[in-house]
């Protein structure tokens, strides 16, 4: 029974914070390797916000997000739209920016632990004799329902259909009149913006440092490529793999070995099958 | 062509002043003492060390110096950041810093780091081939340090510690916690460490001993650096129904842990080491979650306390240089290697490392901590649980906003008290 | 044809024509145009360990500066060559380090003889790992790569192998450092010959061919996968000797040898001094590692720095800092037309 609900909050989680960089290379093939770099800073601002600034916490919540997303937005506009297409430059591009943002905000102050942002729900309650703290409760809940939002939103609204047009053929996408490098920038600003989202839910479960930024970014690496880079509904079978792995591992093997089984997983996944599960890329694109 | 040429100058004469430069710098440290500082300076372990040294230095220079043989000289501190403690960062660039100090800075002495201790380790080579006197005073918690010393003496005499380690740590929390073991009836201990050698180490010799003095140890589980999710851990200990929750973390993901103990109400008493709960910012960080965690600072003097007369005079001193009370573990110990050094100079008669190491394996002063005086063999600070005979530790435990004293009795200010909801 | 606008073109310099036949030996101003650069290189570098002389810190630091342009080098040669971008320099490294602590201080082989056969072992070790990869194309093989330190990380972390978090320590330093700096200036020099000659010839050709268009190479029977193997060999054999070398000069071998500066900086170096012509890697690092050391004061600071220098060649100036030298000095622009 722990193993189910322990199991379910870590991939959620885990989701969710894979969602925004999935959500990216999705739609513009483009790896966000400062997607890391993005998820520390919106708690960075958000943590500004309500301890130098004095605002209310959810003021501060959506300036933190809305900031995140505008730079995201800003990074894409002046630095990535002009090295679209090669993609060796984009990757090296994006992780010496996110480099940059993650030892920048160290230089600028963000050190020790005592960075933490509040959380949302005190306490905790039992589920199955079970005791869990509301604030994982409350990522869970909020996990699903931003899923299901994408969901609807990318079926039912103009700019979600463009998006999903986008990732399904860019050509042809172009060929109705979409433009590709709009579209672009509206995906990479609601990438960043799923980030920011993803952080104020759960870094109030610790604290905020630095070091979160490359593990996020290792996840959300690990998940993109078993689930298939470029599937969002991969994306989630595969945070739910790892989730439930990793606490498998800890229940009986042993807890020593549960950062090694993600690294391995990838490993497995490209020996395997290189396209992910629900990878769309041609086969024959990815072989000699 | 005119233009190539008035290029081709500036080039040089950039080249000459860079070259210039370099060794105006070297040359300008001549008259002080320079005390070398490599640290990892973004890092609790870094500044820590980097403010009780830099305390230490401007009392004494304001009080008029060292004596070194009738001539009366400052001390003067470079600090270098080796970045050691960041996780993508070679020992390489902390073993430069090193040798940048050596060769460019000219340090006579080096005090503080490096602080990670695979650095700090192969650091040794290069002191010894050097020949520069080293005091370790923050970050290295393993015993291989000085048992490289014992066992190579000739080689390693250079390096001194003036810092606790695992060892001696260990021995604390075991008699500590049998003076609860006594005091509450408790039973049985849950371990969870991190996946570092020194932690694990840690974890692996509570393990035997607690066993040896009749506690049931339930289990032990390593965490690897950046764990997140301590749930299913932490369900364990509850239904394995653990009295005493045994951590020996370095990672800042540690909070999450404490936090989720707060909040799911587990009726067991946290004590270790983490080094989350360390600063005093920590309560606010965990809005008061952090409360009845006991924490071991290591080395006395960490946070207020009376160990020895010194001791609140120098966190006075502290609060007032840096705005807030003594954070980390490194800060005591820094300050006191500073005056320790002091002492040994001005025995010595001249900043010799031979002569120095002769001295500084007779120290015997009253520090902030305790007696300061080393193992002759092993350069090792010797340990005691009463301040007049060696080193003394701080074990705190977080009382309503504040670092309390509990342990060793002889200064305890405090009675460890228990979390309401575990009465 | 004309059309009324000024634009810019770029002719051939007097001195470049006039030194391309036959009689360059008649003029010693058309033999220094030639051989300049070359002797620059040549010389600058072997001369540089007696000018800095009285800083024996830089000495140290040349070293350095020789294991990353190595690595440039291998990443280069990975990247520009045969078309595979290798983003996890510090694999070798960490590889070759270890290797040679095993072979210096459990085997007890020399100084002289533990660098290269750890350099072999490494470059055996790494090629296999990274052998199932190999079949695959695109961005693939670079996330493979980053990963792989990662993983040994963790792994050695986790099951406490070769010395755990301590590392091996104790391993023979060189017997001075006239011969620390100058035996790796000299492997530099001769790597950097040695490869620019291989890939003049038929087996280069061949590799190139991979980068540009590796189906027709399949289609003219050529087995890919075996040329690219050969590269990662030839690479990760550098990468590793830079790895052995750095081992002995630190004289200890651990953890962090997987960090990942040693990752960045050689694709920094790559982006900044101009990929495809391998010495645009030395001049990278030329200029990377001493800036580093000047500002290293700023600590975290310089990272911020050189990672935003890099961004900005990427987006800027993604040709480089050698192919544009090579440029101005062989040709001049000016405007032409209307």
């Amino acid at each position: 029974m722990e193993i189910l609900l322990f199991g379910i909050i870590n991939s959620v989680t885990l989701s969710l914070t894979a969602l925004g960089f999935t959500l990216v290379y999705s739609i513009s093939r483009l790896p966000n390797f400062a997607h890391g770099a993005l998820y520390v800073t919106s708690g960075y601002i958000v943590w500004l916000c309500v301890n130098t600034l004095g605002m209310n916490y959810f003021a501060g919540i959506a300036v933190g997000i809305a900031a995140t997303a505008i730079i995201g937005a800003l990074m894409y506009r002046l630095i990535i739209q002009r090295i679209r297409g090669m993609q060796i430059s984009e990757i090296i591009a994006t992780y010496a920016i996110g480099l940059a943002i993650i030892e920048g905000l160290r230089w600028g102050g963000l050190r020790g632990s005592t960075f933490t942002l509040p959380s949302f729900l005190a306490g905790s309650m039992k589920i199955g004799g079970i005791a869990v703290d509301n604030q994982r409760l409350f990522v869970l809940g909020s996990g699903v329902v931003v899923f299901a939002a994408l969901g609807l939103f990318v079926k039912y609204t103009k700019t979600g259909l463009a998006l999903k047009a986008i990732a399904q053929d860019e050509r042809a996408a172009m060929m109705l009149g979409i433009d590709s490098d709009r579209k672009a920038l509206v995906s990479f600003a609601l990438g960043s913006g799923l980030s920011a989202f993803a952080a104020v839910l759960i870094l109030p479960l610790g604290s905020i440092v630095v070091e979160t930024g490359y593990n996020v970014l290792i996840y959300s690496i690990a998940i993109s490529i078993i689930g298939g880079l470029g599937s969002w509904g991969g994306a989630v079978v595969a945070s739910f793999l790892i989730g439930f792995a990793q606490i498998l591992t800890e229940v009986f093997l042993s807890t020593q070995y549960t950062m090694v089984i993600s690294l391995l997983a990838i490993i497995f996944t490209l020996l395997i099958k290189p396209s992910g599960i629900f990878g769309k890329q041609k086969e024959l694109d990815d072989r000699v | 062509m005119g233009k190539r040429f008035g290029k081709n100058v500036w080039a040089v004469l950039f080249l000459a002043l860079c070259v210039g430069g370099i060794s105006g710098v070297a040359a300008a440290a001549e008259q002080p003492i320079v005390i070398g500082a490599p640290l990892a300076t973004a890092f609790l372990y870094g500044w820590d060390a980097e403010r009780g040294i830099k305390l230490a230095v401007e009392e004494i220079n304001a009080a008029g110096g060292v004596n070194v043989g009738g001539k009366k000289r400052p001390f003067a501190v470079e600090v270098i950041d080796t970045r050691d403690l960041e996780p993508g960062v070679p020992v390489s660039e902390a073993l430069l810093g090193v040798e940048k100090l050596i060769l460019e800075k000219k340090a006579d002495f080096i005090v503080g780091g490096p602080v990670r201790s695979e650095a700090a380790l192969a650091a040794m080579d290069l002191l010894s081939k050097y020949k520069k006197v080293s005091i370790l005073t923050t970050g290295v918690l393993t015993p291989a340090y000085h048992k490289k010393v014992e066992g190579n003496y000739d080689k390693y005499k250079y390096c001194f510690r003036i810092t606790s380690h695992v060892g001696v740590m260990a021995n604390e929390f075991i008699t500590f916690l049998g003076d609860i073991k006594k005091g509450h009836g408790f039973n049985k201990v849950y371990i969870m460490v991190q996946d570092v050698e020194h932690a694990r180490k840690g974890g692996e010799f509570m393990k035997k001993m607690l066993g040896d003095k009749g506690w049931e140890v339930v289990d032990m589980k390593v965490y690897p650096t950046g764990t997140t999710d301590f749930s299913v851990g932490l369900r364990d200990a509850a239904q394995k129904k653990a009295d005493i929750l045994f951590l020996w973390m370095d990672m800042p993901e540690s909070s999450i842990l404490l936090k989720q103990w707060s909040t799911t109400k587990m009726k067991s008493l946290p004590v270790g080491f983490v080094n989350a709960a360390e600063q005093p910012g920590f309560w606010n960080a965990t809005e008061g979650k952090g409360e009845y965690l006991i924490v071991n600072l290591v080395n006395g003097g960490n946070a207020p306390a009376n160990i020895t007369p010194w001791t609140m005079k120098f966190a006075k001193a502290y609060q007032k240089r840096w705005g807030l009370e003594p954070e980390g573990y490194g800060t005591s110990s820094s300050y006191m290697a500073v005056y320790t050094l002091k002492e040994a100079i001005e025995k010595a008669g001249t900043i010799d490392s031979d002569a120095v190491i002769i001295a500084l394996e007779n120290s015997n002063l009253m520090g902030v901590y305790g007696k300061i005086s080393f193992d002759k063999k092993s350069h090792q600070v010797i340990p005691s649980l009463d301040p007049a005979q060696g080193a003394v530790t701080s074990i705190v435990q977080w009382q309503k906003g504040k670092r309390v004293q509990v342990f060793p009795p002889m200064t305890a200010e405090g009675k460890v008290l228990l979390p309401p909801w575990m009465k | 044809m004309s059309d009324g606008r000024a634009r810019k073109e770029r002719i051939d310099r007097g001195i470049k024509v006039r030194s391309d036949g036959l009689y360059a030996v008649s003029s010693l101003r058309e033999m220094l145009y030639l051989s300049g650069p070359r002797i620059l290189l040549i010389a600058g570098l072997l001369l540089l360990p007696l000018l800095l002389d009285p800083h024996p810190y830089w000495r140290r630091v040349i070293n350095i500066l020789c294991v990353y342009a190595l690595l440039a080098i291998a990443f280069d040669f990975l990247a520009n060559c045969v078309g595979l971008v290798c983003l996890g320099g510090s694999m070798f490294i960490g590889l070759g380090g270890y290797f040679a602590a095993v072979f210096n201080v459990h085997l007890h082989l020399s100084v002289y003889l533990s660098i290269p056969a750890a350099a072999l072992a490494g470059a055996v070790a790494s090629t296999l790992l990274i052998l199932p990869c190999l079949s695959l194309r695109g961005v693939y093989f670079a996330i493979v790569t980053l990963m792989y330190p990662l993983l040994f990380t963790r792994v050695i972390e986790a099951f406490d192998l070769l010395g755990g978090s301590n590392g091996i320590t104790g391993l023979d330093s060189f017997p001075g450092s006239n011969i620390e700096n100058y035996s790796i200036l000299l492997t530099l020099l001769a790597v950097l010959f040695g490869l620019r000659r291989l890939l003049n010839e038929d087996i280069g050709l061949v590799m190139h061919a991979v980068k540009d268009n590796d189906q027709s190479v399949r289609a003219s029977g050529i087995d890919v996968v075996r040329i690219k193997t050969l590269a990662v060999f030839i690479a990760s054999f550098i990468g590793c000797l830079g790895g052995a070398y750095l081992a002995h000069v630190y004289m200890w071998a651990g953890l962090s040898l997987f960090a990942l500066d040693f990752s960045i900086i050689p694709i920094a170096a790559v982006t900044i001094g101009g990929g495809g012509i391998l010495f645009g890697a030395v001049v990278g690092c030329l200029i990377l590692v001493p800036l580093s050391e000047f500002l290293r004061f700023f600590g975290t600071f310089r990272i911020v720095l050189y990672c935003t220098a890099l961004t900005a060649f990427i987006v800027f100036k993604s040709e480089g800092l050698m192919p544009y030298c090579a440029r101005k000095y062989q040709q001049f622009e000016r405007w032409a037309g209307a």
